[in-house]
């Protein structure tokens, strides 16, 4: 772990999503440092580097991984998978943030170790209140393991 | 001198005499105690004793032990009281042999008038004893024969009549003699007396002739009849003797037989199936290999195309005749178990279904086949069964298709669920930033349109909700369990309550019967079925709701009733058909998947749903859930 790991690395792939996420975080004055990675293999490569075998020592730690499930390259489930299957990585929270309440998403999300799953609202206002909400709880409120 | 001579002379006369009688009799002398004194050579030579042997002897040395104790007292007591005995006797010779004897004892008498000697005088009757014994076994036979014995005269009238005469005519004996033989003879048979009359008079018989008598009763009855001619002992032809046997229950069998040999001649004439009688063929090792066609019908030939095969063998007809059938055969043959079995005849390119069964005894070998060619019908089962092999596979086929058609289905919505809000969101996402950052520098009209935006972008997103969630019933089990309709009511009312809870609303939900559905799309029922009838409420105070059950037709029919603004029954065509709408967005929002979404809930439990409702009188909605333990 580095002095330059985000707090928050979100994985997202729509620009606009990700902009208001960033707004909305911006509202918290958390001053919490939130990097993007657009797909799931960029994701993989953030925490693990490039190459990024199974069990590999993460070399970065964010707080909070925030995932969406609509990924392309990698999927959202298969980084979500390769997360919590990795133990020196299992520890980093992760919340899934998707579009969609599909009942399989929910269900595999879970059974693959998710923190957390939250549907992206599409009231700009609703949407901004749950990431606020999202950032003061995971980054101010929760306790993580000290690693 | 004179008397001299006189007594010389009379001597002379009794001492022929005596040789005379010696000739002709058997002579014996006994002493009054029945001791033998004098035995001529007649009476040695039928007793076959030498003279010393039999005098001094009495007469029990040739008792026969015949004739009772009783027998001889008497004849003691007659010769005894010095009365002559006459009677037949019959005796035992040294070897054992027995004679009768017609025998006279003449006791000779003393002065006192006591015997003092006896002479048995006897003649040899043992010929006509046995003749005599002969004829009373020939005359019980006629007596107790079933056949009518009897005689007539040459000119045909009655002479004698047994008791079985009396028995298939009908006449007493006293009746039928001295009856002509006319009598018996029914009119159209008459000349037929005439001829055996002429026969028996040329001194031939007649014998086992068939025809046709009359009883008393006038009854006619079969007879085989059997006449011979009655010569005397000089030859002379003096009368017939006829033996006559009932064959009428005969005839009658054997009329029943040819009868029923037609019957059985006909039904094998005309028969459609094959029919053959084949004796089987053993190898030496006792293997049935092969078999000759004893008996074959008309239709044989149609049914195997075999021509002539009548006493020729299957090899020989056939010679790649398949060993299996003369295995089946053979077993038949041994067993004398039938079957029936359906079998392939390759070489003659036929199938046939095969009654067979054994003909007599094991060693007969013989069996009798009924078989039927059902070659055209094996090809329909084929056809048939390749037609249902083409079926399942196109069916399995559809199957896979319309499977692939709903993972499609299912792809696209979860595409549509993800990808879909994005751009909604960043619509409504930039109209709402644009609002709150250019509100001031904005002519009133933009800011409404901006409004406008953002709001129909939420708008869509519900829209796509609702298509999503009804979309999704399509392909999504239904999975049946028993549930108890109230509680789920109970539970969605308490869930909605607070999105009105500042309006009066009285609820009732009465007795709901248990009953099996799926629990989650269920309550999504009555969530859209509330909502709406709190929706469409909300202008009453109090509004009134009222969840009920009653039975129509041996089925439960659940309903929700509201007194809410209600609708006209003329739309209600409309109503159940996604995103129609009777209301507009200014007087009630919705997307108008509710109802549809209900429908198809409906719908895939095997039930029905129908509304009625009146404009400003309420709504009711009634549904039905299907049978139970339907799975879906």
């Amino acid at each position: 772990m580095t002095d330059d790991a985000p707090d928050i690395l979100l994985v997202e792939d729509s620009p606009d999503d990700a902009g208001f996420f960033l707004n909305a975080v911006a509202e918290t004055k958390l001053g919490a440092r939130v990097q993007v990675a657009r797909d799931g293999v960029a994701a993989l490569a953030v925490i693990f580097g490039i190459g990024n075998p199974d069990n590999a020592m993460p070399i970065l730690r964010p707080r909070l991984i925030v995932l969406d499930l609509k990924l392309p390259k990698v999927g959202g489930l298969e980084v979500l998978r390769r997360l919590k299957s990795n133990l020196h990585a299992r520890s980093i929270p992760v919340v899934v943030f998707s579009s969609s309440h599909e009942k399989r998403d929910l269900v595999e999300s879970y059974h693959l170790g998710v923190n957390s799953y939250l549907v992206k609202p599409l009231d700009f206002d609703e949407f901004r209140t749950v990431v606020r909400g999202l950032a003061q709880y995971w980054l101010q409120a929760n306790h993580p393991p000290q690693p | 001198m004179q008397a001299d001579q006189q007594l010389k002379a009379s001597l002379k006369e009794i001492s022929d005499l005596k040789a005379a009688l010696d000739e002709h009799a058997i002579v014996a002398i006994t002493d009054p105690q029945g001791k033998i004194t004098c035995a001529n050579d007649k009476f040695c030579a039928i007793s076959q004793y030498s003279r010393a042997e039999l005098l001094g002897q009495d007469h029990r040395l040739i008792n026969s032990g015949h004739h009772p104790k009783e027998f001889f007292r008497a004849l003691w007591a007659t010769i005894a009281s010095g009365k002559v005995w006459k009677g037949e006797i019959r005796n035992r010779a040294k070897d054992g042999s027995v004679y009768w004897v017609d025998t006279t004892i003449v006791p000779f008498l003393n002065e006192a008038g006591k015997p003092r000697q006896y002479v048995a005088i006897r003649a040899d009757i043992t010929a006509r004893k046995a003749a005599e014994e002969v004829r009373a076994k020939y005359a019980a036979i006629v007596e107790s024969s079933d056949d009518a014995i009897l005689s007539k005269t040459l000119a045909g009238r009655i002479t004698s009549w047994n008791p079985g005469a009396e028995k298939i005519f009908g006449y007493p004996a006293q009746e039928a003699i001295g009856k002509p033989m006319l009598t018996f003879i029914p009119p159209e048979r008459v000349a037929e007396e005439a001829e055996i009359l002429a026969r028996i008079a040329r001194g031939e018989s007649v014998e086992h002739l068939e025809t046709v008598r009359v009883r008393k009763d006038g009854k006619q009855i079969h007879v085989s009849v059997t006449v011979s001619p009655i010569k005397d002992q000089y030859g002379r032809i003096v009368g017939a003797s006829k033996i006559a046997r009932d064959i009428s229950e005969r005839k009658r069998a054997a009329e029943l037989i040819r009868q029923s040999e037609a019957q059985y001649r006909t039904l094998f004439e005309t028969l459609i199936e094959g029919f053959c009688t084949i004796e089987v063929i053993f190898d030496a090792a006792g293997k049935p290999v092969d078999h000759r066609f004893l008996e074959i019908n008309p239709a044989f030939e149609k049914q195997t195309g075999l021509v002539s095969a009548r006493g020729r063998t299957m090899r020989e007809l056939a010679p790649k005749h398949e060993a299996h059938w003369f295995e089946i055969f053979g077993k038949i043959a041994l067993t004398g178990e039938p079957m029936h079995f359906e079998n392939e005849a390759r070489a003659l390119g036929r199938h046939y279904d095969v009654s067979a069964y054994r003909i007599g005894g094991p060693e007969s070998r013989k069996v009798g086949i009924l078989f039927n060619d059902i070659t055209g019908r094996k090809a329909a089962e084929e056809k048939i069964r390749q037609l249902n092999a083409e079926l399942e596979q196109r069916v399995a086929i559809r199957t896979a298709e319309l499977k692939a058609a709903n993972e499609e289905l299912e792809a696209y919505s979860y595409s549509i669920s993800h990808d879909l809000r994005a751009p909604l969101r960043a619509m409504n996402g930039f109209a709402r930033i644009l609002e709150e950052q250019a509100n001031a520098q904005l002519a009133p009209e933009a800011r409404h349109a901006i409004h406008r935006i953002a709001d129909n972008a939420a708008k869509m997103g519900q829209l796509i909700d609702g298509l999503l969630d009804f979309s999704s019933l399509n392909w999504r089990p239904v999975t049946k369990k028993p549930v108890q309709p109230a509680d789920i009511a109970r539970e969605v009312f308490a869930e909605l309550r607070p999105e009105a809870k500042d309006r009066r609303v009285q609820i009732s939900i009465g007795k709901l019967p248990r009953c099996e559905a799926d629990p989650t799309l269920l309550k999504q029922v009555f969530v859209n079925l509330l909502s709406n009838a709190l929706k469409y409420s909300r202008q009453r105070d109090p509004a009134t709701i009222k969840i009920g059950c009653h039975q129509e037709n041996g089925e439960p029919v659940y309903f929700v009733q509201d007194n809410g603004a209600g609708f006209n029954m003329e739309h209600a065509g409309k109503l159940f058909r996604v995103f129609q709408r009777l209301h507009s967005p200014d007087q009630f929002e919705g997307t108008g998947a509710g109802l549809a979404i209900v429908h198809r809930i409906i719908q895939r439990h095997g039930g029905r749903i129908w509304a009625e409702a009146a404009v400003d009188r309420g709504a009711t909605f009634y549904f039905t859930l299907g049978k139970a333990h339907h799975h879906d």
